[in-house]
């Protein structure tokens, strides 16, 4: 008969066995909840898109784009129990207008990268995969747009499209077409780094002996990269793509402050700034209230792209 | 070898701190004419006896005392000059520095822009055989004592030189209004007699031949003439950039890009040395730096001082803030255009509209809530002028009234709370620059006009694409708006206008024009033809009071509030006077305490 | 490495036209220089179309592109728009006057009349003066901070540090600037203490001077160097903790090393490599000055010149810069390919 010494170790080998091995996901989450910064950075971001998103069921747009009638000695004001962040020159309510700037700044951001992902992607995956003359024809282009400082591209490509997209309704609400020319310009303006790394990536993986086999089994160029290489290559790309909201937003921030950003009549956090930079003493609730919704989300943007760069890092999965 | 690198670093670091501090020293002052002596100013100069004119006489010699600090007026530019020379430069700025180093025009303008001789000895008219019978020549006396700052002779020579740059082809100048079409011809008689003879009586020549208020006054031919022969033109003279011999009461002596300007007291000086030392204007990004440098007690002189910012600088105590008042009026026009490529909103066509559009705005309250009541709404486009109708009315803010008129024109409110006729929305569009001021004034106009069932789209281009040409596709000049707001002005201090002739409307075959209100209207093109050739300003006035009318009842230009220069002058200077025209014009007489 | 270097110089040229040609199309077509002509007004329609003409602002933009590229001294040219080409009083031909940017002539400012090339001159080493200080004070606090980080990781220093660094690259620059401004400038003096000048190069009682250069190179190079540093640190830090844990470092402290030896000599050098060559590829791109600093700070440097000129639509200027920038981005990365390639033996190009 087995002793009680004997059945233990059978009965947690046998529960060791039948339990599932964890899949890559699984265990890049893990290690992601044990980096505190990140953990508080992804808490933080929740925060900022319920207060931006939340925010406008409890303030209408109307009531943010509408100066205050009722305020007397001026239409500037600090803030007050009516409002709490205080009053712009033109007397609209300056928490409404960081809740629907918020909107639009986070939109933008997300917005910019997706235009760089998709550039990005395809530029470096066409490139890694096929190499020969198409690489370098595309590495050419890509060392081109790199070799233009980044802010003298973005002020001579913002000037020059700047007024050239009417305004545009969507979901009820009008939007100026300088929200479209931004995203625009920001996306086609960060994709090169993508578009390096997606090359990299597709260099090295494209040797390996699953997609040797696929190509064995007759699957199209197409298929292989879309479905066999890119799923393995997705770590680098979406922690690039994390910072690069990030930058995107700090990017939007700087570009209207120098006036070229996005226009009346719509808000973003980073146009809220231009105008803020007369009023520093003044009226500092004008700038310091977008200023440190900026400095928050990017700064919570930074702590997840640091924990996913952790947590996804390849040499960590061999574990 | 990274301590090599580190050292390659530093090296080159040094050397560039090297250049940029030896570079002001050696921005290059060409051995032109005798320069003027630089010497510190020196206690018990004798000043030479002035002469006999109508301004305000240096009396005695200061007296000596220890060596004193030398007497620097600062002020600040939000905007590097392009060029010093007149000739190539419309900037404000530039202009207001001619006052300081260059002051060749015929008459200037004091601080109640009333005109006074200056280089000419007095102002030519019939009575004095200065204005010929037929109006069309024009002989003006000039001062013998004038003289450049290197002690060549100002001669009426140097005007028709002046003149000849200005119409060579070989000079890409930046205007040659109104020589190219009015002017006949230059002479010099002799020495102190120069002859302006026109095609036609000119009537706007007071402020516009070899004037500082159009940049025309006269260029140093002594200096320049070999240039334009050698070079072939005067466009890359140096003395463009560096113009060291002036004749102002104080003398160029470097211009460092991007930084500063300064210019010190010209010895020569015809009306006697100037009490300043120096006057040195410094070069800051915008209003937010120059507030700053006036906090930090860093300037004498603040330009362009915005609404906002004057509670501010009252607080401060250290200035005074002062109005120029230069004709600009911050206007509103509306795109009258019927040809389909660039027609404006149709509704715009009915007089009535227009009117209930202005009606339906309280300017009064932007005027308070935005410029801190500072200001007032203009009755006329040429207010603060002697051709201002003083019967002219306001259309008053009356948004019941408003109401009416739209009904009475077929316009109904919608179910939407917009108006609507024959399935059209009144819905317009508001152009601007992107200036903060004017942004703010779009989004309360914008509530307002919601208030009588207008809806508005706010518009905003950056200057330089707002002013830009019909051939560019600009967006005004093409006719992509309905109400545009900007600041303009006659051709202050004269009240001669070009904005609304039928002439100037811009299209395919004319497309440098700059009519883009679209508007040609017989009767006003008449008066504007028959104002031009009167030379009288009594027989001037009548005819601008009816021009006066027709462009307020048909709602051709709307105010939107009287826009005179504000300067901040430091409470230190003395005896300081501007005016809206020729901006320091009194530079010889400031003083500081 | 000769042929090397030969083969990249050689894959620029290409590289750089593809730039020019881009970049020209947009200048170009982003507004009309002339709209600003007028001064506080519009341009009078006389003068404008005439210096349409005299600027040669009519002629279709290949053509604007060709002249750019490579003058116009062997065409005849109509300056006084009679449909006829000019003659002078020699009774020769008139022709142009621009070289052409092979030629090295980048052309003249519309605005100014200036020659682009004495343009950018003057305000080069300004520029240069501020971003290699930045580059020099960036490197040498990125280095000590990440070192003392990864050598005291998770030290309350590191975590403060990290913290810092965070905040630090997430702040927008315009911000930091002008806030240097006020607490250092404005108020400093207010309340009596050593305070730090409001812009420009120097007072203008004092006059210009290495010294006042100095001093009012304190609050740019601080708003420029604070960001930066926030960065690279950690990337020193990331660096020299992945050095740390290297075999060699072992068998250093095996061998009886010092601490300091191996710090120093062993893991610093190999830590900073990556450093340098990063630092290195952004030299040409400092010399874009950083615009919002040069323009906060009324820094007479090439970055506010070129957003000057934007403003004004004046593209002989802008592309003049972009093109000296790209040039100076191209020999740059070959400088720093034979850099790191000195630096660190294992590599080599062929």
């Amino acid at each position: 008969m087995a002793t009680a010494s004997e059945a233990l170790p059978r009965i947690a080998e046998e529960a060791i066995a039948t339990r599932e091995p964890l899949t890559p996901t699984q265990l890049a989450w893990r290690r992601f909840r044990r980096h505190k910064m990140a953990m508080f950075g992804l808490f933080l971001l929740a925060l900022l898109i319920v207060y931006a998103v939340g925010g406008a069921f409890v303030f209408t747009e109307a009531y943010a784009n509408t100066t205050d009638r009722t305020l007397t000695g001026g239409l500037l004001h600090g803030p007050s129990l009516k409002h709490p962040f205080g009053t712009d020159p033109t007397g609209r309510d300056l928490l409404a207008r960081t809740i629907y700037g918020g909107q639009i700044s986070l939109l933008i951001g997300l917005a910019a990268v997706s235009v760089a992902l998709i550039v990005g992607i395809t530029v470096g995956a066409l490139s890694g995969y096929y190499g020969g003359w198409v690489d370098s024809i595309l590495m050419r282009f890509t060392e081109a747009m790199l070799n233009i400082p980044q802010l003298f591209l973005l002020i001579v490509a913002a000037k020059f499209l700047g007024d050239k997209v009417h305004n545009f309704q969507a979901f009820g609400r009008e939007f100026s077409g300088s929200v479209i020319v931004i995203i625009i310009i920001i996306g086609l303006d960060s994709w090169m780094y993508l578009a390096r790394i997606v090359r990299s990536q597709f260099l090295s993986l494209k040797e390996q002996e699953f997609v040797t086999a696929a190509r064995c089994t007759g699957t199209s160029n197409l298929a292989i990269i879309a479905y066999h290489i890119l799923p393995n290559s997705i770590a680098p790309i979406i922690v690039n793509a994390t910072l690069g909201v990030a930058s995107a937003i700090l990017t939007e921030a700087y570009i209207s402050f120098l006036g070229l950003g996005v226009r009346q009549p719509t808000a973003t956090w980073g146009n809220m700034l231009e105008n803020a930079n007369r009023y520093l003493e003044t009226a500092p609730w004008l700038w310091f209230f977008p200023g440190l919704l900026i400095l928050l989300t990017v700064l919570a943007i930074n702590f997840v792209g640091d924990g996913l760069r952790d947590a996804l890092d390849p040499r960590a999965m061999v574990e | 070898m990274r301590n090599q690198l580190f050292a390659a670093l530093s090296g080159l670091m040094i050397v560039s701190m090297l250049l940029s501090a030896c570079a002001p020293a050696a921005t290059p002052v060409p051995p032109t004419a005798v320069p003027p002596t630089q010497a510190p100013a020196q206690p018990a100069q004798p000043t030479q006896p002035p002469p006999p004119t109508n301004t305000p006489v240096p009396t005695k010699p200061p007296a000596p005392t220890a060596t004193p600090k030398p007497k620097v007026a600062r002020v600040t530019f939000q905007q590097e000059p392009d060029s010093l020379n007149p000739l190539y430069s419309q900037m404000w700025f530039v202009y207001v520095a001619h006052g300081l180093f260059l002051t060749t025009g015929l008459l200037t303008y004091n601080e109640k822009n009333e005109p006074i001789p200056w280089i000419a000895k007095e102002i030519p008219s019939k009575a004095n055989g200065g204005i010929s019978a037929d109006d069309k020549v024009i002989t003006y006396k000039l001062r013998e004592d004038a003289k450049w700052s290197d002690g060549e002779p100002l001669t009426a020579d140097d005007y028709v030189f002046t003149w000849q740059m200005i119409m060579s082809d070989k000079n890409a100048v930046m205007s040659r209004d109104p020589y190219d079409a009015y002017v006949d011809k230059v002479e010099a008689k002799d020495k102190t007699t120069l002859v302006v003879t026109f095609k036609e009586p000119y009537a706007p020549w007071q402020a516009k031949i070899f004037s500082p208020v159009n940049a025309t006054q006269a260029i140093p031919k002594h200096i320049l003439e070999p240039v334009f022969q050698k070079d072939g033109t005067i466009d890359k003279a140096d003395w463009n950039r560096n113009p060291t011999v002036g004749a102002g009461p104080f003398v160029f002596k470097e211009w460092q890009s991007g930084s500063h300007l300064i210019f010190q007291a010209n010895p020569n000086f015809w009306l006697g040395k100037p009490k300043l030392d120096q006057v040195f204007i410094k070069i800051v990004p915008d209003d937010a730096a120059q507030l700053a440098a006036m906090k930090a007690g860093d300037t004498d002189f603040g330009v362009f001082i915005s609404y906002q910012d004057m509670p501010e600088i009252e607080k401060m105590g250290t200035f005074n803030l002062v109005v120029a008042k230069s004709g600009y009026q911050e206007s509103w026009f509306m795109n009258l255009s019927t040809d389909p490529k660039t027609k404006g909103h149709p509704a715009l066509q009915d007089v009535n509209v227009r009117k209930a559009i202005v009606m339906a705005v309280d300017r009064e309250k932007i005027i308070q809530d935005l410029l801190g009541g500072r200001t007032k709404v203009s009755a006329t486009f040429w207010e603060d002028t002697p051709y201002a109708d003083p019967n002219a009315k306001l259309l008053p803010y009356d948004p019941e009234g408003a109401k009416k008129l739209l009904d009475d024109a077929g316009w109904k409110v919608g179910s939407d709370g917009i108006r609507a006729k024959g399935g059209v929305k009144l819905k317009l569009r508001y152009a601007t620059t992107d200036k903060d001021v004017r942004k703010n004034t779009q989004v309360l106009v914008q509530q307002m006009l919601k208030d009588v069932g207008v809806d508005v789209e706010l518009i905003n281009h950056s200057s330089d694409l707002f002013f830009a040409g019909y051939a560019d596709g600009a967006p005004i000049a093409t006719g992509k708006y309905d109400i545009e707001e900007h600041s303009t002005v006659s051709n202050y201090p004269d009240p001669d206008i070009a904005a609304w002739l039928c002439k100037e409307i811009p299209s395919d075959q004319n497309p440098s024009g700059i009519n883009s209100q679209f508007i040609c209207d017989k009767e006003l093109d008449a008066l504007f033809a028959k104002q031009a050739t009167t030379v009288d300003p009594a027989a001037r006035i009548p005819i601008f009071y009816e021009i006066s009318k027709i462009v307020n009842d048909k709602v051709y230009w709307s105010s939107m509030w009287n826009d005179p220069d504000w300067w901040a002058v430091s409470k230190n200077m003395v005896n300081v006077k501007i005016s809206g025209a020729t901006m320091f014009w009194n530079a010889y007489e400031w003083d500081m305490k | 490495m000769g042929r090397y270097i030969i083969r990249r110089l050689l894959q620029a040229i290409p590289l750089l036209f593809i730039i020019s040609v881009i970049l020209f199309v947009l200048s170009v077509k982003m507004g009309d220089p002339l709209a600003t002509f007028g001064g506080r007004t519009v341009l009078k329609s006389e003068d404008r179309k005439r210096l349409t003409r005299q600027l040669g602002l009519d002629q279709p933009l290949y053509i604007q592109y060709a002249v750019w590229l490579v003058g116009n001294d062997w065409v005849a040219m109509d300056l006084n728009g009679d449909g006829k080409p000019d003659v002078g009083e020699d009774g020769k031909l008139i022709y142009g006057t621009r070289k052409g940017v092979l030629r090295g002539d980048l052309g003249t400012s519309f605005t100014t009349k200036q020659p682009v090339t004495e343009m950018i001159a003057q305000r080069l080493p300004n520029t240069l003066l501020l971003m290699l200080t930045s580059e020099v004070v960036i490197l040498i606090f990125s280095l000590v901070i990440g070192l003392i980080s990864a050598l005291k990781q998770y030290s309350i220093f590191d975590h403060v540090v990290t913290a810092l660094s965070f905040i630090g690259y997430s702040m927008p620059i315009p911000l930091l600037a002008i806030g240097l401004i006020y607490v250092f400038a404005v108020y400093f003096k207010r309340w009596g203490l050593p305070y730090f000048p409001t812009g420009g190069m120097f007072d203008p009682q004092a006059g210009p001077g290495w010294q006042q250069t100095l001093w009012h190179m304190v609050l740019p190079v601080t708003a420029i160097s604070l960001i930066s540093i926030a960065g690279y640190s950690r990337y020193v830090r990331a660096n020299m903790l992945e050095v740390i844990g290297q075999d060699y470092i072992r068998t250093a402290r095996a061998k009886g090393l010092a601490e300091r030896r191996v710090v120093f000599v062993h893991a610093l050098k190999n830590a900073a490599l990556p450093l340098v060559t990063v630092v290195g590829l952004d030299l040409p791109f400092l010399l874009a000055g950083a615009v919002v600093t040069e323009t906060i700070f009324a820094w007479p440097g090439m970055g506010r010149l070129f957003y000057d000129h934007t403003t004004r639509s004046d593209f002989p200027v802008l592309m003049g810069i972009i093109m000296i920038i790209s040039v100076a981005v191209v020999i740059f990365q070959i400088l720093t390919d034979l850099t790191y390639t000195y630096l660190d033996p294992r590599i080599r190009y062929d």
